[in-house]
């Protein structure tokens, strides 16, 4: 024991010196690599949004503008309805948010706790759900939308991403109530609760934070919807802002208008870039509990 | 209570014995009855909307403001949608299909006519104007716009695609203007062998659209046909079908066309052409203006004529062109009647020419001598709109352009040979047709 | 008395879970049931729009339907390169945000911004970015000298797959290495320790330890990234339209034109479900092994 071998200090050494390389080099150019990669071309697109028309059209490229503009910005405002979009977009994201929590949570809670017959069915279904790509659905919701008289009503985008939404919703706030003990359940029920107001007044105060962290995915996801967006919506005025977007474009490569087409993209990304710096760990929550534990 | 108790009583005793008085009141509430129908009419003046593709809100925008003057009762509310056609024509559908259209006027491309009325979407214009207006317009243009024999649309621009050539270097060369397929391949080869130019022909060969417009002239010049819109009958598979996409692909196989012409739009060919190295092009009139332009090389070196053909038979030029239709849905139809026909009418036609270089619809305007003195052109391409060749006014019209477009692009990029591609594109058209 | 409080609590469960049914069964279930009695019928403009009964007519016209083939394999391919790339590259990343360096908040927050951003407004910056005449691609291209003329990128029908795979590896990724850190994780460290007192090399414990126990997230990572491929819609209709040619033309596209742009409703509606029951064959498969990993990951 007392005798080392040579053989064993080398091997020491290399795996340490192994590990500073790993954890001094790669590490950090990893890092800014991924950094790089994310931020690289949403950052071009910023400084589009601020070039002059001449430079945007520059071979070969700016880089480093000598001179800014906001033309492109005001362009948007006063050719295009853009307050109307972010409005639209905010009214449809914020209220199919709403609804989804509001259907999603009890029928979690309810999953979770009660004992339903068929639940491994209707799991399994609502798991399911959740891999539809969007345009087989749409088909039979332009039937449901003209049926109903709901093209160019919010109601027409906020039904369909209430429902789209739903099932992670579900999946996510199941997993929390399944980690909730019940003892406190138990305890409101000794003290003569019925189900509604202990559901009222004992778990929801203390689902908030979930409710908060699955309320950003529905947020992000309804914000950011185009096919339904595109279809159900025809009136100028009450598109949301990824449809007028990409609405600016589409012509001739001549006729597209780069700086304001840029100048919406950064406009339409402010809110989640910011939903994004403020809830980084929440929405991670989300994801992985949605996904993995469902 | 009190208080309105004794009013009441008065105004009762007043209505009673005052003869005067009970006419003075009903005078007013008559006065005031009309009044609550009249003002909200004459405060909210009917309201005609429509969507615009971007490019044509400018040189629209005065012509909107004279129709509001001349029309105090009607305002009009122009939309400005995407530059691309295509979006332009799915947001209409979108909205019609939705259900109530918040549009009352469809600005309509030539192909979308017998979708749209097809489908019920468009209201029957045929009653509402007399034989004698209609026959002003370009016969080829209103038969775009008719479809199973009634109108849908009334046209207020036309195209028809024409042959460019280079003036100088024929003359140089002491050769005329081809006339047939042959004459354009020999043509081309000979100012090819000289080096006078690098290549023969340039045309559109890419898979949208444009190529079913460009193929659509080969094939009628050649004998052939697509569809038959009554009968349904289709003849891609047929000899003269294949012969006019085996002329495509001789124009490629022989050097007389770039084989970049397979990727090519109008403008890609037109730029090619503009910088003086081809001889020939197939294009609509749009680029008369840009190729003799000051900063053009080929300024003043270009002319017009009518596509090539096969011999014995006469050219076709592809119609294209844009058009007025009134949705059945709108609440306003007879509005919606008096904007298109002043939409359409000479003197608007003529200011809106006179700004953009658009065709007229109207044939009295390829003889305006202030227009003919700004676009000396106008009469070489009234010759190619005598010859229409038009795209099939079936109503799956952008399904059967679809199937013939992929197949002649497979075919000119020499993915599949000519035979297999025509017989192909006929077997998928036949069954979308149900024949 | 047992049975009356289980029946009473069954009857507010269902109370509870009804509402977000139906909700689910209007949105998901009544147009796919709709897709299905409809794909029987022929309802287009050669009709009048009126549903006429046609049997299998529509499934018979698809088997010859070029077209749909054509979609189906560029569905196919977008599907197997963008996943496969986003995996290898989500692995990496989530392999770099698990050490413990100085500012990984900040990186983490950033590594999850390309997901969270719109798609349609991403492909606009992608399309520019892949512009054959100002494209910045095209700029440093040129300027390392790897390139003599700009390349068009959405004009080639190879390239601009290409160009569509790496917009969506660029925006997805950030998905794939958030399910997968969560899961690193939940490995304890003292595999790892163990595993270097055995003086296993770096790669011997990636090998031995975090893949096999990452099977599952790795699993269901690409499961729900399959059927998000699959359905791409947004992305590539602002980036090509499906062009040039159809050569970037997924399912989804040419469902979405058969439906707006022909008014083919019967002919839409026999994709839609072909489509869906392909999909659900697929995941069907797919959760089989996901079952059985999760076996054998539960045994180790």
């Amino acid at each position: 024991m007392t005798t080392v071998s040579p053989e064993d200090i080398d091997r020491d050494a290399l795996k340490r010196s192994g590990d500073s390389i790993v954890k001094r080099l790669i590490l950090p150019i990893s890092a800014a690599l991924t950094v790089i990669f994310c931020l690289a071309p949403i950052l071009w697109q910023l400084l589009t949004s601020f070039k002059v028309d001449a430079d945007i059209a520059a071979i070969p490229n700016v880089y480093i503008p000598s001179r800014y503009t906001l033309d492109h910005y005001r362009a948007l405002f006063e050719r295009r309805p853009f307050f109307n979009y972010i409005l639209n977009s905010a009214i449809v994201s914020i209220a199919s948010t709403i609804l989804a929590l509001g259907l999603g949570a009890p029928a979690a809670y309810a999953l979770a706790r009660l004992k339903l017959q068929g639940e491994r069915i209707l799991l399994a279904t609502i798991l399911l759900v959740t891999l539809f790509p969007p345009i087989l659905l749409f088909l039979g919701l332009l039937e449901v939308i003209r049926y109903l008289q709901l093209g160019n009503n919010y109601l027409a985008l906020i039904i369909p991403y209430t429902a789209i939404n739903l099932p992670l919703t579900i999946l996510v706030m199941r997993s929390f109530f399944q980690q909730l003990p019940k003892d406190l359940e138990d305890a409101a029920r000794v003290d003569g609760y019925n189900t509604g107001r202990m559901l009222l007044e004992i778990v929801l105060p203390i689902t908030i934070p979930a409710l908060v962290t699955t309320g950003i995915l529905t947020f992000i996801s309804a914000w950011n919807e185009f096919i339904f967006a595109l279809t159900f919506i025809t009136r100028e005025d009450m598109k949301t802002v990824p449809v007028a977007g990409a609405q600016l474009g589409g012509a001739s490569p001549f006729e597209v208008p780069y700086g304001p087409i840029a100048a919406a993209t950064v406009l339409g990304t402010i809110p989640l870039v910011l939903l994004v710096l403020f809830f980084q760990r929440r929405i991670v929550q989300g994801l992985t509990a949605g996904a993995v534990k469902g | 209570m009190e208080i309105l108790e004794l009013i009441r009583r008065n105004l009762t005793q007043l209505w009673r014995r005052s003869r005067w008085f009970r006419s003075l009141s009903l005078v007013t509430a008559f006065t005031l009855g009309a009044l609550l129908i009249v003002l909200p009419v004459r405060s909210q003046p009917v309201v005609l909307t429509f969507l615009m593709n971007a490019p044509e809100v400018p040189p629209f925008r005065p012509i909107i403001r004279e129709f509001e003057q001349k029309n105090p009762g009607i305002r009009i509310n122009m939309v400005e949608g995407p530059n691309a056609s295509n979006l332009i024509e799915d947001l209409n559908t979108s909205s019609f299909l939705l259900g109530g259209s918040p549009y009352d006027l469809i600005n309509m491309d030539v192909t979308w006519v017998p979708k749209f009325a097809a489908a019920g979407w468009l209201k029957d214009l045929t009653g509402l104007i007399s034989q004698e207006e209609l026959s002003q317009f370009l016969p080829g243009d209103i038969n775009g716009s008719r479809y199973q024999d009634k109108l849908y649309r009334l046209p207020w621009r036309t195209d028809a695609a024409v042959l460019y050539y280079r003036t100088d270097l024929l003359d140089r060369a002491g050769l005329k203007p081809p006339e047939t397929f042959a004459d354009l391949m020999q043509t081309s080869k000979t100012l090819q062998d000289k080096k006078a130019v690098q290549w023969g022909y340039v045309w559109q060969g890419r898979q949208y659209e444009g190529i079913s417009a460009m193929f659509v002239e080969v094939l009628q010049g050649n004998g052939g046909f697509w569809v038959d819109p009554q009968t349904k009958q289709v003849g891609l598979d047929q000899l003269k079908a294949i012969a006019a996409l085996k002329f495509l692909q001789s124009t490629i196989q022989q050097n007389v066309s770039p084989g970049g012409v397979v990727n090519y739009m109008e403008d890609d060919a037109r730029r090619l052409f503009q910088s003086g190295n081809t001889a020939f092009m197939r294009n609509w009139p749009y680029a008369w203006k840009l190729l003799n332009a000051d900063d053009s090389p080929v300024k003043g070196k270009v002319g017009i004529k009518t596509m090539i053909h096969a011999p014995g038979l006469s050219s076709a030029s592809c119609l294209g062109g844009w058009g007025w239709g009134i949705a059945s849905t709108s609440q306003h139809p007879q509005e919606a009647w008096k904007a298109v026909q002043f939409f359409t009418s000479l003197e608007t036609q003529k200011k809106l020419i006179l700004g953009t270089g658009y065709l007229p619809s109207r044939r009295a305007l390829y003889d305006d001598r202030d227009l003919l003195a700004k676009y000396d052109f106008f009469p070489l391409v009234l010759k190619a709109l005598e010859t229409p060749a038009l795209r099939p006014p079936i109503a799956q019209y952008a399904q059967a352009s679809d199937i013939l477009q992929r197949y002649l692009s497979a075919a000119l990029s020499g993915r599949i040979n000519a035979e297999d591609a025509m017989q192909s594109a006929a077997k998928e058209t036949r069954t979308l047709l149900g024949a | 008395m047992e049975d009356v409080i289980r029946q009473r609590e069954r009857r507010t469960g269902w109370a509870l879970t009804i509402p977000a049914l139906l909700m689910l069964a209007l949105v998901f279930v009544y147009p796919i049931v709709r897709a299905f009695w409809q794909s029987f019928f022929t309802q287009n403009l050669g009709t009048q729009l009126q549903s006429e009964f046609s049997g299998f007519a529509n499934l018979a016209r698809m088997a010859q339907d070029g077209r749909f083939w054509q979609s189906l394999g560029n569905s196919a391919v977008f599907t197997v390169f963008s996943v496969l790339l986003e995996f290898i590259l989500g692995l990496g990343i989530a392999l770099v945000l698990n050490q413990t360096f100085k500012g990984r908040g900040i990186v983490r927050t950033i590594a999850i911004l390309p997901w969270a951003l719109p798609t349609a407004l991403i492909a606009l910056a992608w399309t520019w970015i892949f512009n054959d005449q100002y494209g910045v691609v095209n700029d440093i291209l040129l300027r390392l000298g790897i390139i003599q003329t700009g390349i068009n990128w959405l004009g080639n029908p190879t390239l601009a797959m290409v160009s569509v795979i790496v917009a969506d590896v660029w925006k997805t990724t950030p998905f794939i290495s958030i399910l997968l850190l969560a899961g690193l994780q939940s490995i304890p460290s003292d595999l790892y320790e163990a595993q270097a007192i055995d003086g296993a090399t770096p790669w011997q414990s990636f090998q031995q330890i975090t893949l096999p126990l990452l099977l599952p997230q790795i699993v269901i990572a690409l499961l729900f990234r399959f059927a998000q491929a699959f359905g791409i819609f947004d992305l590539i209709a602002v980036m090509t339209g499906g062009g040039p040619g159809g050569a970037t033309e997924t399912v989804s596209l040419y469902i979405y034109a058969t439906i707006m742009r022909y008014l083919d409703f019967g002919y839409g509606a026999a994709l839609v479900t072909v489509t869906f029951l392909l999909l659900v064959l697929i995941v069907a498969i797919a959760s089989y092994f996901l079952n059985r990993s999760r076996a054998t990951s539960g045994g180790v």
